[in-house]
This record gives structure tokens, sequence and C-alpha cells, in this order.
């Protein structure tokens, strides 16, 4: 019989091999990001001959494999692909900001690190375990913290290091001492346990549980960049190498939202806790709705610009957890990440070939991106249009399912906000389509040439997030199917 | 109930009073007189201090400290294994031998990459 995490297990055992062929082989290091590649790819394939498996035949209680599990699982290892190539694209940068003790210092560890974040982030969405979880989620932050401040010569990535890391074990803490609570009172840490007594929890008990409750929501609204737990976010972006801002954006929020899932479906499902946790939730997803689109407007710098926007998109994406009581709220948060893959990666992709040789990620900096280099300003166009939402790309049907999902379970006001910060959304987008294709260019901007392994990742992207957009069915079927 | 917490109060209220005092006292009586350069040193029994007060220390003290920690959780996890194995053994089965043999073989290669990668190497 196959071990039922033998795709994490083969995942940590590639991240091995990859650190010892760092260390004791002399070979050009972006044949170690390729072999990631490569590797990551053929068990992305191996997913789809492991179907998703019933609660009872897994004999470990603490972990899980169902079709949400393994849908996420594909989406973090296509995440981590690209990471990669990304992080091939970005070397040259990258050996700028590292002190160069032999040629290619530190390169190994930028492109193996990703492959062991990706292992905890699986382990994360199929955790169902407060333990398991907590393991997990400490192996994914602590690589992330590796990685954010891995420029040692770059004030701004150092800078972002400390930050993310003095948040980060803030937040750890609460999460520890919000699982305390909930065991104190529950006597179980395994989410099943929990599920079983909370309907018999004495009242005078309840404050507490939700008390416990309150902390792990802090933890994983750090997590996912929730409002008022964002503070990190904008300067983490902004320093942290482009593809590992590509990165955390995607599979750390992706990997938070899922088990934030798991942690709220007991509470959720339990008619004494219902009201209260949905309405704690309802005044998350709205402040950060509001606040993440009203700050994005002001923004100068695309990264900074990127961070707020992906704080904003956590707020849609609360909108359906908030929303957990109809049907199709779960499904709608899959889709939903799925497109942001999508677009965020076609964001950054282009961020990164125009940084590289303008050296600056400020919205100035793709003045005249139309004549400069028109594949990666359509790209740009694609991807700014998606996130904002415009019909017949994948951004938009994200933010239809959300938003049916919340006018199913009654939601209004988180709708009628959704609405009016969709049309924000518009104005800072198009902030940068206006650059592209209305300002002329700097005197002394060059054109920009894309490889032709670049044009053909643009190219694939551009298709992915169009036929994504009119034909959602491939998505939806994998999210659904068991 | 809450009753049995009231020695641990009064042991807030001493440490919190205790500090209090001195540090009112320190003002009271330690701000009057005239202030020089020499009164403001740290006093280390009438000998001028000599080091600055924040030494710089190399860097590689850090990196074996970080190691030493990292190998050592390994023991702090193989405590507890080691008491409960014999008996775990007989009624589970070798699941858990295999288990403290993968993590051991996986911190078996952080050592190789350690170093490899010359973390170890006091002299460079």
């Amino acid at each position: 019989m196959i071990v039922p995490y033998a795709l994490e297990i083969s995942v940590v055992c590639v991240g091995i091999f990859l650190l010892m062929v760092d260390a004791f082989l002399k070979t050009d290091k972006t044949t170690i990001a390729w072999t990631g590649v490569v590797v990551l790819l053929a068990i992305f394939g191996l997913t789809f001959a492991l179907g998703p498996m019933p609660k009872g035949v897994i004999p470990e209680a603490f972990y899980v494999l169902d079709p949400t599990a393994l849908f996420f699982k594909r989406f973090l290892l296509l995440a981590t692909v690209l990471t990669l190539i990304l992080s091939i694209d970005y070397s040259p940068v990258y050996q700028k900001f590292v002190p160069a003790a032999v040629p290619q210092a530190g390169l190994g560890e930028f492109f193996t690190l990703p492959v062991f974040a990706c292992a905890g982030m699986m382990f994360m969405v199929s955790a169902n375990d407060f333990i398991m979880i907590f393991v997990a989620l400490e192996l994914v932050t602590i690589t992330f913290y590796v990685l954010v401040a891995s420029m040692r010569k770059n004030q701004g990535s150092l800078e972002a290091g400390v930050k993310y890391l003095i948040l980060g074990a803030l937040s750890t803490g609460f999460l520890v001492y919000g699982i305390t609570w909930l065991y104190g009172i529950t006597g179980y840490t395994s989410l099943d346990g929990i599920q079983s007594v909370l309907p018999r929890v004495p009242e005078q008990y309840q404050p507490s549980v939700l008390f416990g409750l309150g902390l792990v929501l802090v933890a994983l609204g750090f997590k996912v960049a929730a409002v008022p737990f964002q503070f990190w976010v904008p300067d983490v972006y902004q320093g942290a190498p482009t593809p590992v801002t590509a990165y955390l954006s995607v599979a750390s929020k992706a990997a938070g939202f899922v088990v934030l899932l798991r942690v709220l479906e007991p509470f959720v499902t339990t008619p004494t806790f219902q009201v209260k946790v949905f309405g704690i939730l309802t005044i998350l997803a709205a402040v950060t709705l509001i606040l993440g689109n009203l700050a994005a407007m002001s923004q100068q710098n695309l990264k900074r610009l990127l961070a707020y926007s992906s704080i904003a998109h956590a707020g849609y994406l609360l909108v359906a957890v908030a929303s957990l009581s109809a049907p199709g709220a779960k499904v709608a948060i899959g889709f939903y990440l799925g497109g942001y893959l999508l677009m965020t990666f076609l964001a950054f992709l282009v961020l990164l070939n125009v940084a590289k040789v303008s050296g600056g990620d400020d919205i100035r900096d793709f003045n005249g991106l139309g004549k400069r280099s028109p594949v990666l300003a359509l790209a740009l166009l694609i991807s700014m249009l998606s996130l904002a939402g415009l019909p017949f790309t994948i951004g938009f049907l994200g933010k239809f399912f959300i938003f049916e999902a919340a006018l199913a379970s009654g939601q209004y006001v988180l709708v009628v906000l959704g609405a009016i910060t969709v049309a924000c959304g518009f104005y800072y987008y198009l902030k940068v389509v206006m650059a592209m294709y209305w300002q002329p260019p700097a005197p002394s901007a060059t054109n920009i040439q894309v490889s032709p392994f670049g044009q053909f990742l643009i190219a694939l992207l551009v298709l992915a997030i169009i036929i994504f957009g009119i034909f959602p069915q491939p998505i939806l079927g994998a999210l659904t199917h068991l | 109930m809450l009753i049995d917490f009231l020695p641990i109060l009064l042991h807030v209220v001493v440490a919190v009073g205790f500090a209090t005092v001195v540090l009112v006292l320190n003002i009271a009586l330690g701000r009057a007189g005239k202030r020089t350069k020499i009164k403001d040193t740290a006093y280390e029994c009438g000998v001028i201090p000599e080091p600055g007060p924040q030494p710089r220390f190399s860097v590689k003290f850090y990196l074996v400290a970080m190691l030493f920690i990292l190998f050592d959780i390994e023991v702090v996890f193989m405590y507890p294994w080691a008491v409960v194995y014999r008996d775990y053994i007989a009624q589970h089965g070798m699941l858990i031998f295999w288990s403290m043999l993968s993590f051991v073989i996986i911190l078996l290669f952080g050592y190789a990459y350690a170093v490899k990668k010359g973390a170890l190497e006091w002299g460079r």
C-alpha cells in the first residue's frame, strides 16, 4: 500500500538531494534549479495517479487527503516550479547582493529552500491536527525567514528579514497560546476531536474557547495578510528577492487559507459558536477589503502596490470564508486562489524582467513599456486587468463565485463593500497600465529583450488566465470530485 | 480557587515594588551634586572599566552556537523516545524505530552539508 504522504516525503527527498548536490558537486548552480523544476513537475504528474482518500482509509488521524488538499498540493507544486524558474531569471541580480566568497555563492540555497517550503506547505494543506499544523507552519516560516533575508548586502532585504522574523515569531506565539487554550477546554489537539467535543462545551467555558480561537485567528491572519495583522506585508514584499515575494504572496497565503478553513470547520458547524465566529470573520473581511484597497491607491512602487493588492485579495477571500455557510464558498476560495496564482506570477515575471533592465521597480520605471517591450506590456496588461476583475479573465470569475457565495449566505454588507472596493481596484491597477501605454519612456530607457523560454512562459500564463476565465470547469472539477 | 494564586500576586507586588523603590531612590539620591564624566562611568570596585560596554564577537560564535542548538535538539527528542521505546515496540511494532531513524538520517545530511560548506572550520 502506498503511504498517503508519499508526495511530501518525495518533495523532502528532492530538497535534501539538491542540497547535497549543491554541497558536494561543482556543477553550475542553475542546473540545481532546473533539476528541481523537472522533478517537481514529475511529482505534479504523480498527484494525478494518487486520488483523494476518504477519512477512514488513512491510519494517521493528523493527515487528510480530500479534494481540497489534493488540489492545493498541485497548486503548491506549480507555484514552487514557477518560483524556481523566476529565481533562475533573478540570479544575476541576487548575486550582486551576496558576498561572493566563491562563484555563485548562496545560489544553491536560494534554489533549494523553496523546495523545503513546498514540502512544509503540502503538509499544511493536509494537516488535521494542531500539532501537525504547527510543525508544518514552522517548517514553512523558518524557510521563508532565510529566503527573505538572503540578499545579505541589500539593506531592504535585511530589514524585511528582521521584520518578518520578529512579527512571525510573535504570531507563532499567539498560535501556540491559542492551541493550549483550545486543548485545555476540549482535551483534543486534533480537529476531529475538537469537532466532537464542541457542541458539549458548557456555557461558562464558551468565552475561553472563543478566546483560544481568536488567538489562533490572529496567527493565521498574519499568515494570510489580513488587516489588522498586515503591517509586515508591504515592507517584506518590497525588500525580499522578487521570486520570494511572488512565492510568499501566492503559496504561503494559499496554505494559510486552507489551514484557516480546516481550523474554522468545527466552529462554523457548531450552532453555539457559528454566529460569533462569522461575526469576527465578517469584521476581518470588511476592514481587510477597505484598508488593502485604499492603501494600494497611493503606492508609487509596483512591488508595494502588489503587496497591498495582496492584502486586498486576502479581503475578497475572507469574504468567502465569512460566507462558509453557503455550499459554494470552499470551491470559490480554491478557484480564486488558482486564478491568483496565475495572475500574480505573471505580474512578478514581468516586474522581474523590467526591473533587471531598469534597475528599479517603481511604477515610473514602467513608463512607455508598451514601446520598449510590447510582449511584457501586454502580459502585464492582462495580469492587471485580471487582478482588477475584468470579465473574460480568471480574476472576474473568481470574484463572481465569491460574491455568489456571499449572496447565498446573506452577507449583503460584504457584497456591497466588495463591489465598491473592486472599483477602487480598477483605479490602481489601471494606473500601471496608464504608465505603460500613455507615458513616454525615460530618455535613458532601452528596449527589453525576453528570452524565448520567458516568452513561452508568459504566453502560457496569459492563455491560462483567459481560457480558465471563460472555461472554469477543469479547475472547478478538480476541486469538487472525490 | 483564585485564592491559590495569592502568593504569585504577592511575588509580583514585591518584585515591582522593590524595583520602583530602588529606581526612585536612585533618582532622588544619585542625581544630587555635580555630574562629571567620571561619575557617569559604570562602577567596578573603583577600577576604571576597561573594554567598552558592547564588545564585538566573531560571527563564528553564532554559527557554532546555532549548529550546537540544532544538533542538541536531537537529543531532546531522543530521551522521551528512548523511555517509551520498549513498550511501544511491544504494542505497536517498529514504526517508532523507523521514524527516529529517518529523523536522524535527515540530520546526518544536514551535518554533511554544514561540514562541507565549512561551517565548522574555525580558521577561515
